[in-house]
């Protein structure tokens, strides 16, 4: 018996070339309520989420050149749940046109040794912080609001500290290279959330 | 999943690595096996380039398998492993200034996959290169995932048909980790084990078996 | 009168009676002749002050005439003084009268339109010498024609104010309209797509994949006569139903003996009562459920029909308009009908036909709906956030997959997942094999009176499994005679009965097994209770066996046979019992007692007589007693000698 066909995706591989577009904002902690009520009636039919998370950015340091970042990510609501690992590339240059901000990204689900793996690779944490809020959903667009949180006690969740008085909204779309039309999705949507909170193309180097 | 024993198989004496195989096949049919399909396992090697920190770089191995298609395993010999899903080896790819890949190292073990019973057998053949170095022989007690429990049954199976062949206990096991329940990685570090050998091997005899 | 000396001196003197009409230079005095009694009276008459008056309503007017008065005074004065006798002595005083009736009029006319402060007030005016000239008449004109402007200022605003009165009428309908917006808000999807409300009817949100859009929209009906009366049921909101989408469906599901004509085929026409609607809720709110509710219909019965066009059986399912049919056992059809009543009328006409019996399965009717909610549930749960919350959507196992490292197995056992047809023939199949075991076991218990066969069905079931035990006993020694008891365990495909000892034997669907079965064991029952009365009796078994290999064939299962022998040992009985020949009782008498004692040569010995002798029948059916097991009981019990 010749044993049962697995459709799915070969061994080596994995999903090559996915861009994460993205456009930011922020909200002051007072409006934060507004801005939930006007996405949950916006978003697809779900119960609106909120999650914990503490987020660890790792670095390896080569002989020239810029570090090699890694963003690791692990949910405190759902302890058993996977770590997300998560690279993000340089942002695209491209056209002005575009209205929102693309970047080469690899998610990776991996088991709880990440930590230590990472560090016998070489990687070492650069910094951590912790991430609560709420994410909701539009199709294939997510939009997450969240609160960050400095740690205070390296490792500790319990002692935080907010960032600042504000929340980060981010809203992206993960799609292969070269589908640009998502981000007119995006900019129509960040158009009805408008007075409440002005979501953008932030280059993160700009702010470095 | 369940407790799993991998070990080599010498090549019979005066026969070539299928000639051993099949002959694995046909004691495997007589015992009352089905054939199931295939199984690949494989594993890849990456070199760190020069390390900022300047310590002494250890090898990292990728390794696929075929049992478990939507996974990734990365491991240090003796040191930690990660599972993750296939989008790790992109990852490699975005690091390949950080990490080598020695393609030349590339070894992987392809072969048929029989069930008997609760066992699952998998014979192999280790190729480098696309030249075969050798036969791998797993058995897996699928009803079972604490190695004390079944190590002795697993054991007694593989004499069976493989005489004197079989080994005691799979290599990497340790007394106190006998009693703990066996993860994915686990057939992982025993194939490891196992390819560092037969590449010891390689180098040792200059050629190999052919 | 005197005057004497430089000082002049007043001398006062009472007047005179008379007046003086001129003094002479001689100082004599003429006097007026002294009036006659009608010239006195006329003087009087004249005298008199109509200007004057005690009435204290007229003060204020008195000062608007004051001036008008005193200068008739001043003529009247005049007149005294040189009184000229007029033809008619009463002139003056019809005049005057005359003239204080029109006074009088004009007043009383003023004075009720001053009285009614609404339309005007009096205020005191400053004086205007040009004015105390205006002549009467005059003034009242201007006064009435401010009146008459106020007047039509008073219309003009009351018109004004019924004007907004209807507004406010029309402003309420619109509020209701709006209210009654609110209230479908709160129960139903709604959104805004140009100037026309939109609604959602479909269960996408809550994860069918049906391609309907099950879009309605909403209507404002806010235009009615407002002359007419309003009829009760009035809305001003009313919901426009997509055509498709209107009347009842439902889904008739049976399951029937003999196919009918393929010619009949998707031509079954069902219809139920529309549900009567519920005090207190809305004309629209009705109309959205039972439009949904048509719209699910039609969502399982594309599932279904899918699914029959898919999925490969031994004998195909068939598809045709309205129904699907499928041949879950040999002879036997179940056939699943979407009923869809347009409109209210076509249902009453239909009811006739009601007449005929209704085979609905209900219960199946209502796991379908189960089983379409649960196909959405978990489309719906399949799609989680992801926690991380930086992580891809996705499917939860899938991520996890490739951190726990999966296997082959795991992963492909996601992907195979029973269907709704295949779900709903099994229940109905289950369903089918129970009701026709419980029919075989009544008849069965009706026909047969002895040994009884009772069945206990258990009230908790499972979809797919149902279990009965099943007792065989013999009325009146249910006590001693207990030794069948069965649990039949009734599953989609075939019922597994297991015995008292462990036994577990596997009937097919088919009627008959199971009729033939337990046609044995009861067959079997009288030989155990045999058995059993012989325990009791102090009897002791010789043998015993449950499949006697030995005379006639059954065509049912095997006879079973007993031989038991009496205490003393003298006599036995030995029972055949099949379930088709029936049972057949034998004595066995002691040598002694034979009547014609064979002539033996061999056998002399007195001591040989004690062996038992030859076996003679029992006329069965002449016994005494009511059934199998006191017939054997008295049997026995004469059998016994009585010590």
């Amino acid at each position: 018996m010749e044993a049962p066909p697995v459709s799915v995706m070969p061994v080596t591989g994995g999903a090559i070339n996915m861009m994460e577009y993205l456009l930011q904002g922020s909200v002051l902690d007072q409006s934060l309520e507004s801005l939930l009520h006007r996405l949950r009636g916006l978003c697809d039919d779900m119960e609106p989420e909120s999650f914990a998370d503490h987020e660890l950015v790792y670095l390896l340091r080569g002989q020239q050149g810029n570090p090699f970042i890694l963003r690791a990510r692990r949910s405190l609501l759902q302890p058993t749940s996977p770590w997300h690992l998560r690279y993000l590339g340089q942002p695209e240059v491209g056209d002005k046109s575009r209205h929102a901000l693309v970047r080469n990204c690899v998610d990776v689900a991996a088991s709880h040794s990440l930590p230590d793996f990472l560090n016998e690779m070489g990687f070492r944490m650069d910094h951590e912080f912790a991430a609560k809020g709420h994410v909701f959903r539009k199709g294939q667009m997510k939009i997450v609001v969240s609160k960050l949180s400095r740690v205070l006690v390296p490792g500790n969740l319990e002692n935080t500290e907010p960032l600042s008085l504000s929340y980060l909204v981010e809203l992206s779309v993960l799609a292969p290279a070269g589908q640009d039309t998502v981000s007119e999705d995006m900019k129509s949507f960040a158009e009805q959330l408008k007075p409440l909170v002005h979501l953008e193309k932030i280059d993160p180097k700009r702010l470095m | 999943m369940g407790v799993t024993c991998v070990c080599q198989v010498p090549v019979a004496e005066g026969k070539s690595v299928q000639q051993t195989v099949d002959m694995l096949h046909k004691k495997l049919e007589q015992l009352g096996g089905v054939k199931q399909g295939n199984f690949w396992v494989d594993c890849e090697t990456y070199h760190a380039t020069a390390n900022a920190t300047g310590q002494q770089s250890k090898q990292l191995y990728v390794m696929h398998n075929s049992e478990a298609p939507l996974s990734c395993m990365a491991l240090y010999e003796g040191g930690p492993h990660l599972t993750a899903d296939a989008n790790f080896d992109v990852l490699m790819v975005k690091l390949k200034s950080h990490f080598q890949n020695a393609k030349s190292h590339k070894v992987e073990s392809r072969g048929a996959r029989y069930r008997y019973c609760d066992f699952l057998v998998k014979v192999g053949t280790i190729a480098m290169s696309s030249s075969a170095k050798g036969i791998s022989v797993e058995v897996e007690y699928c009803a079972c995932v604490i190695p004390a429990d079944c190590l002795n049954l697993i054991k007694e199976f593989m004499q069976s048909f493989l005489g004197s062949n079989a080994p005691e206990m799979p290599s990497n096991k340790t007394e106190g980790q006998l009693y703990t329940p066996v993860d994915c990685v686990d057939p992982m570090s025993q194939y490891l084990e196992l390819f560092g050998k037969v590449r010891k091997q390689q180098v040792m005899t200059g050629s190999g078996v052919r | 009168m005197m005057s004497g000396g430089p000082a002049v001196r007043v001398s006062i003197e009472s007047s005179s009676e008379r007046q003086v009409q001129e003094v002479s230079l001689d100082g004599m005095e003429t006097y007026v002749p002294p009036l006659s009694m009608s010239q006195n009276l006329a003087k009087l008459a004249q005298r008199i002050d109509f200007g004057q008056s005690s009435d204290s309503d007229e003060e204020r007017t008195d000062r608007d005439t004051r001036d008008e008065w005193s200068t008739r005074e001043a003529e009247e004065d005049d007149g005294t003084v040189k009184f000229q006798p007029s033809l008619w002595p009463w002139d003056s005083v019809r005049n005057n009268l005359r003239s204080a009736l029109t006074e009088m009029c004009v007043l009383h006319d003023v004075l009720s339109v001053v009285k009614e402060k609404k339309y005007m007030a009096l205020d005191p005016v400053s004086q205007d010498p040009n004015a105390a000239k205006t002549p009467q008449v005059f003034q009242l004109i201007s006064k009435k024609r401010s009146l008459a402007t106020a007047a039509q200022l008073l219309l003009k605003g009351a018109e004004k104010l019924t004007k907004s009165l209807a507004e406010n009428q029309e402003q309420r309908r619109q509020r209701d309209f709006n209210s009654e917006l609110l209230r479908l808000r709160s129960q139903w999807k709604l959104r805004k797509v140009g100037d026309k409300i939109l609604g959602d009817l479909s269960y996408r949100s809550a994860g069918s994949l049906f391609p309907h859009q099950g879009t309605f929209e909403v209507i404002k009906n806010t235009d009615i006569d407002l002359d007419k009366k309003v009829p009760d049921d009035y809305c001003p909101l009313t919901v426009q139903i997509p055509s498709d989408l209107e009347g009842s469906a439902y889904i008739k599901v049976s399951i029937q003996k003999q196919s009918p004509d393929i010619g009949d085929l998707g031509t079954l026409n069902l219809f139920r009562r529309p549900p009567k609607a519920k005090p207190g809720s809305q004309m629209w709110h009705l109309r959205l459920e039972a439009a949904q509710n048509v719209l699910l219909c039609k969502e399982i019965f594309a599932q279904l029909s899918r699914e029959a066009v898919q999925i490969k059986s031994q004998i195909p399912h068939i598809v045709v308009k309205n129904q699907i049919i499928s041949h879950p056992f040999p002879g036997l059809q179940l056939s699943i009908s979407l009923c869809h009543s347009a409109g209210e009328k076509k249902s009453q006409r239909a009811s006739p036909d009601r007449i005929k019996p209704d085979d609905h399965l209900y219960v199946l009717e209502h796991n379908l709906h189960q089983l379409i909610r649960e196909f959405h549930k978990q489309t719906l749960s399949s799609v989680t956030m992801p926690h991380p919350a930086s992580a891809p959507f996705g499917h939860k196992r899938l991520r996890l997959a490739g951190p726990m490292g999966y296997d082959k197995a795991e992963i492909s056992s996601w992907q195979h997942t029973e269907g709704l047809l295949e779900k709903i023939i099994k229940q109905a199949k289950h369903i089918f094999l129970r009701s026709r075991t419980a029919r075989t076991i009544d008849s069965l218990a009706s026909r047969i009176e002895d040994p009884q066969i009772q069945a206990h069905w258990s009230n908790i079931n499972d979809l797919y499994e149902s279990s009965v035990k099943v007792l065989i006993t013999s009325q009146g020694y249910e006590q001693i005679c207990k030794s069948i008891q069965l649990q039949l365990n009734i599953g989609v495909e075939q019922i597994r009965v297991v015995h008292r000892d462990g036994r577990v034997i596997t009937l097919s669907h088919q009627e008959q097994e199971l009729q033939d079965f337990l046609l044995s064991q009861m067959s079997q029952h009288q030989v155990h209770a045999v058995q059993q009365l012989a325990k009791v009796m102090g009897w002791h078994v010789l043998s015993f066996s449950n499949h006697v290999g030995l005379g006639p064939i059954e065509s049912v299962g095997n006879a079973s046979a007993i031989t038991v022998a009496s205490p003393n040992g003298e006599h036995a009985i030995s029972v055949r019992n099949g379930p088709e020949s029936g049972c057949k009782v034998l004595v066995q008498f002691p040598r002694s007692q034979a009547k014609e004692l064979p002539k033996s040569d061999v056998v002399q010995d007195g001591k040989w007589s004690h062996l038992r002798g030859s076996y003679k029948e029992v006329h069965w059916g002449r016994m005494e007693g009511r059934n199998f097991v006191y017939k054997m009981e008295l049997l026995m019990a004469a059998l016994t000698p009585c010590s």
